[in-house]
């Protein structure tokens, strides 16, 4: 029965709505829907890392927002590097509900078998934490250190030292037994590094440890526990104005935004590489749209004859780039939520909040429909080309899939709008988002350039005289719609990312390597009271270890620059470590103005201080400025401004003195030297502790482990993820590879016709093959190598030149993958009967 | 249009010739590259009355496919008139073209020219798909049935013999009963036992539909069948004849 003519649609949305439109898209997919859902799996990748992100973001920032006050221990926690006085506590105390105190240093712990080591000693007293709590094997040990003396250490520690309850630790004078092990710390203070493990005593002992004089490296701590109702940022105010205007605090809600910037910059810094591979995949779909549309310009101009309409027909691709799209983003989303929940799940023991492994549905939602948009905007580019394919070609045949450049500037510019709103979806920030897209584009457009003057040198290179089956296999990588750009676009970025990765891991592994360099310390004799500076220099003579440096430490602020004004931010309330001397030490540079060797009479101190720490203050040369030294005013004039390569191990300063000026002040002593075996480190250290128990003994070998420990933490996940855009090229390569099946066998028809073996096409094949990847390494190779000279000249100051056996690993391994997967998907080209392959008119 | 079963339309008296169905006025065609200039059609005049059929042959080159082309609204031309259904079809944007198409013509091409990825059936009823029209996949079956594929309906174009496609072809350009019918050397990729049965084949449909016929060939046999002969040489009109046995 026949139903009544419908009217066509009049436009492209109509049509997409429209069942014919959805009902051809699906027949015209019938022979090429393998290649086609392949192609889709390129964006799966990037949505994936996406939505994993942007939800472990979500989930964390839901955790921080629920669990602040516990993260922080208390409603408000004030911490200052001088003792808080008892008038001081008492005012404070009168301002809240509850107080703890608490005193934190860096000492050595000697253990029973005699070992010693550098740990952040946390002297606590009261009831903290307020919010949230300790966990401790035996659980009860909390509370007993809060009423008999005892010390509480990790369970590694306790294992790495073969230590037990109930044994004794040396603290300073005191002898503390092992009341348990911490499962679940304390809150950290933000300020305190994660360089040393913690150890908790009873604050009542921390006195009698004989370990803290007036200038040690200390921070005293008051936690308060308010009132229900009371406003911590009204309390924090009040504190400022009635007791002490240098003291630091934090209440929960700075605390989650301490803990959101960190996420944030992880995320912004992990989402760059999950927009790359989302761009690479996207790339890839509109590669696929692009090589199925040109296979289809006779359809297409048949279905024009037939009385099809432009839109319409752009309607039917259009409706198989979105259904690959989203087949793509759920697959995508889908992962994604898998790689969240996962990582949450297995890292559940381990995260200092509650993290429930559930999927955060909206931002899935979001981030899922973001990437079908982005990878559907780069589909246009080829699609919209449908619209000039004209009804002619049924009679004259031969017609390609063209484009203007010029019309596409729409859909250019649509792509940028699109992925700037995306980067802005994990930074809010819209210059940012705007420079990692520009980025982005433009490494993409490198990426693209080294790859076409590749391809353009290659064909020009092809000499007359080559053997024949040579010129053949090099010639094919120009045969039309061969999708070599494309293929070496995404072998070529995933070698350029693996690549750039372990170079950066070297240059980072060389810097961290301290042996490697003769003048850098490993060890760091800190808190060296000045009368024991003698003694602690004569152990390192008998024990034949060289003094490289004996630096003078004072605590100062800055009271005022140029006259009355008042130092702006942070810069106000900042604490400096600064030191004196006559001379720059090697990782200094004088940039400008004078260095002073001593203070000239009658004038103020002249100061010499780091350039980037000027501006930031907002200094120039010759600015006079008020320091306060522990509550002594000191005048002194900016007179130079140095360079600091912080990156080596010397102890360095933002400020530094003539001599003649701080001799008197309140300070201590950094004196470093260099230990050759974790021997002689171990005797060292507790020949030091012995004689000077204060003193503290920090070895940079150690805190470098635990640099590289995080550093290989980091370099893991951005390995991951630099994996995922990998994952993004494997489909565009495999589709690139079987979107030219159909040439190469009707080729090696064409020449087995002509009497070429089969031996003979399958060497065109490899040496095809070979050549894209040894073209796909190449362009990731080459700016790899960039990115690797740029990072040794200018941040590391290395050898700027690769390692020649990475480099030849990583052309193996692209070309391999590039032969082995050809050879794959080549299978049968050589078995097929011609006449077969000729009949049928492939 | 209404739903008149394929074996009753395509049977009925051929109709009057009443008034022209084509109409070709001035034509010029020019290719223009950056560098050459290249004329291949110009002063084309000629018309087709409803129900005529008209042979158009020369030697390669004379510009008989670019004719059939700008006649069918496939190409624009240079300048000149092409009036179909005494529509103007240089007034028409390329959609308003295709939809003229649509309703008023069918067509044949040399190299058959079916979608790959369809059916036999599902080719021929794409024109009538693209006018909003379903549900008559048994008038579909019923033609291929009459072009002698009544058992193939669900074969794909490359599973069909050269033959076979080109019947599959006439069946679609005759499914939706369109006014005219071009046809561009129907029989150029046949042998001569197969090109017989289609040309008979097509010239029945078109007179039991009382369609319009403009046929492009370089076959004298095959051109003999229309009623008139349009000779073209070097893009102009050479020559025409008026055959006794047209209708």
């Amino acid at each position: 029965m026949a139903s009544d003519p419908k009217p066509l649609p009049g436009n492209l949305l109509v049509a997409l709505f429209h069942p014919w439109t959805w009902k051809m898209a699906w027949r015209d997919s019938r022979s090429q829907r393998l290649r086609l859902v392949i192609f889709s799996l390129a964006i799966v990748s990037g949505i994936a890392a996406l939505v994993a992100i942007h939800s472990l973001k979500a989930s964390i920032e839901k955790g921080v927002a629920t669990q602040a006050k516990a993260l922080l221990g208390s409603d408000l926690q004030i911490t200052s590097r001088r003792a808080i006085t008892d008038e001081e506590f008492a005012k404070l105390a009168a301002m809240s509900e509850d107080t703890s105190r608490e005193v934190t240093f860096p000492s050595m712990l000697k253990f029973p078998a005699g070992a010693v080591r550098l740990f952040q000693i946390r002297g606590i007293g009261g009831p903290y934490p307020f919010y949230g709590t300790v966990d401790t094997q035996p659980p009860d040990a909390w509370k007993r250190l809060q009423q008999e003396p005892g010390i509480l250490l990790e369970q590694a520690l306790l294992d790495q030292f073969q230590a037990k309850p109930g044994d004794l630790v040396e603290l300073g004078k005191l002898k503390l037994p092992i009341l348990g092990a911490i499962t679940k710390p304390a809150p950290r203070s933000g300020r305190f590094s994660g360089f040393a493990p913690e150890a908790y005593v009873r604050l009542a002992d921390v006195a009698d440890s004989g370990l803290l004089g007036s200038n040690s490296m200390s921070s005293s701590v008051v936690h308060l526990k308010f009132k229900p109702g009371v406003s911590a940022k009204a309390e924090k105010d009040r504190i400022k104005d009635e007791v002490n205007r240098s003291f630091r605090t934090e209440s929960p809600d700075d605390r989650r935004e301490t803990i959101g910037d960190a996420v944030d910059n992880l995320q912004q810094f992990l989402g760059i590489i999950a927009l790359a591979s989302l761009v690479l995949g996207a790339i890839g779909v509109a590669g696929a749209v692009h090589a199925h549309v040109s296979r289809r310009v006779p359809v297409i101009a048949i279905l024009r004859c037939l009385g099809c309409p432009r839109h319409l027909a752009c309607a039917i691709y259009f409706a198989q780039a979105g259904a690959l799209g989203l087949l793509g983003a759920l697959i995508g989303a889908a992962l994604g939520i898998g790689l969240q929940t996962g990582v949450l799940w297995l890292f559940r023991g381990e995260l200092p909040l509650e993290i429930a492994p559930t999927p955060e549905w909206k931002v899935v939602a979001q981030t899922a429909a973001s990437g079908f948009a982005v990878c559907c905007g780069f589909a246009l580019l080829p699609l919209l080309k449908i619209r000039r394919i004209s009804p002619a070609v049924t009679l004259r045949g031969g017609a390609s899939l063209e484009g203007q450049p010029l019309r596409a500037l729409p859909i250019y510019l649509l792509l940028g709008g699109l992925l700037v709103l995306l980067a802005l979806n994990q930074d809010r920030d819209w210059k940012r988002s705007l420079a990692m897209v520009g980025g982005l584009a433009a490494a993409f457009a490198v990426l693209a350039l080294v790859a076409r003057s590749l391809i353009f040198i290659t064909r020009r290179i092809v000499r007359p005289r080559w053997p024949y089956l040579l010129r053949q296999g090099i010639s094919n990588l120009h045969r039309p719609h061969n999708q070599t750009l494309l293929f070496l676009l995404s072998l070529g970025l995933g070698t350029f990312l693996l690549v750039t990765i372990l170079l950066a891991g070297r240059l980072i592994q060389q810097r961290l390597d301290v042996t490697q360099t003769a003048n850098s310390p490993s060890i760091y004799l800190i808190d060296v009271q000045p009368d024991q500076v003698d003694g602690v220099r004569q152990i390192l003579t008998d024990q034949k270890l060289p003094i490289l440096e004996d630096t003078p430490m004072v605590t100062m602020r800055i009271q005022s620059i140029r006259g009355d004004e008042a130092p702006q931010g942070r810069m106000g309330r900042r604490e400096f470590r600064s030191t004196y001397r006559d001379s720059l030490n090697p990782t200094e540079t004088l940039v400008a103005g004078e260095w002073h060797k001593s203070v000239p009479p009658g004038g103020p101190v002249p100061l010499s201080m780091e350039e980037q720490i000027a501006g930031e203050i907002g200094l120039k040369l010759g600015d006079e400025l008020t320091l306060d030294v522990q509550g002594v005013p000191v005048k002194a004039k900016l007179t130079s401004l140095r360079k600091v390569d912080w990156s080596r191990f010397n102890l360095n300063f933002f400020m530094v003195f003539p001599p003649g000026v701080l001799e008197d002040a309140p300070g201590f002593h950094v004196i470093t030297t260099k230990t050759a075996t974790p021997a002689a480190t171990g005797e060292l250290q507790r020949v030091v502790v012995d004689k000077f128990p204060n003193v503290s003994t920090v070895d940079l070998t150690l805190i470098l482990k635990t640099v590289r420990d995080i550093l290989g933490k980091i370099s893991g996940v951005i390995s991951v993820l630099a994996g995922f855009t990998v994952l993004a090229g494997l489909p565009i390569l495999i589709g690139t590879l079987l979107n030219g099946r159909d040439l190469r066998l009707r080729e090696s028809v064409l020449l087995r016709t002509l009497g070429a073996s089969a031996r003979q096409v399958r060497a065109i094949l490899v040496i095809e093959y070979a050549t894209l990847g040894l073209l796909s390494a190449l362009t990731g190779i080459i700016l790899a190598a960039g990115a690797n000279a740029a990072l040794a000249t200018f941040v590391f100051k290395a050898d700027p030149w690769p390692p020649a056996g990475l480099l030849a690993a990583a052309f193996a391994t692209a070309t391999g993958l590039s032969v082995v997967g050809g050879l794959l998907l080549s299978r049968g080209v050589c078995n097929h009967p011609p006449l077969e392959i000729l009949r049928s008119g492939v | 249009m209404s739903s008149v079963s394929p074996t009753t339309s395509l049977n009925h008296e051929p109709k009057p010739v009443k008034r022209p169905i084509l109409e070709v006025r001035d034509l010029r065609k020019v290719h223009r590259t950056h560098t050459h200039e290249v004329t291949v059609l110009r002063d084309v005049n000629f018309a087709l009355q409803e129900g005529d059929s008209c042979a158009i042959i020369g030697p390669s080159g004379s510009g008989k496919t670019t004719l059939l082309g700008l006649c069918a609204g496939l190409d624009n031309a240079t300048s000149g008139s092409v009036l179909l259904d005494g529509q103007p079809l240089e007034d028409l944007s390329q959609d308003q073209r295709a939809a003229l198409r649509n309703r008023l013509v069918g067509f044949v091409f040399q190299s058959f020219q079916l979608i790959p990825t369809l059916t036999a059936i599902e080719n021929v009823l794409v024109p009538l798909e693209l006018r909003g029209e379903s549900g008559r996949d048994k008038e579909a079956a019923e033609l291929l049935k009459q072009v002698g594929l009544g058992d193939r309906i669900d074969h794909y174009p490359l599973q069909l013999s050269g033959g076979e496609q080109q019947r599959v072809a006439l069946a679609r350009a005759f499914i939706h009963r369109p006014k005219i019918l071009f046809a561009d050397e129907p029989t150029g990729n046949l042998d001569a036992d197969t090109a017989g049965p289609i040309v008979e084949m097509l010239f029945r449909l078109n007179r039991e539909a009382g369609t319009s016929l403009v046929l492009v060939t370089h076959d004298p046999a095959l051109a003999a069948k229309a009623r008139r002969v349009v000779k073209m040489s070097g893009g102009t009109i050479i020559a025409e004849e008026v055959q006794s046995h047209g209708e």
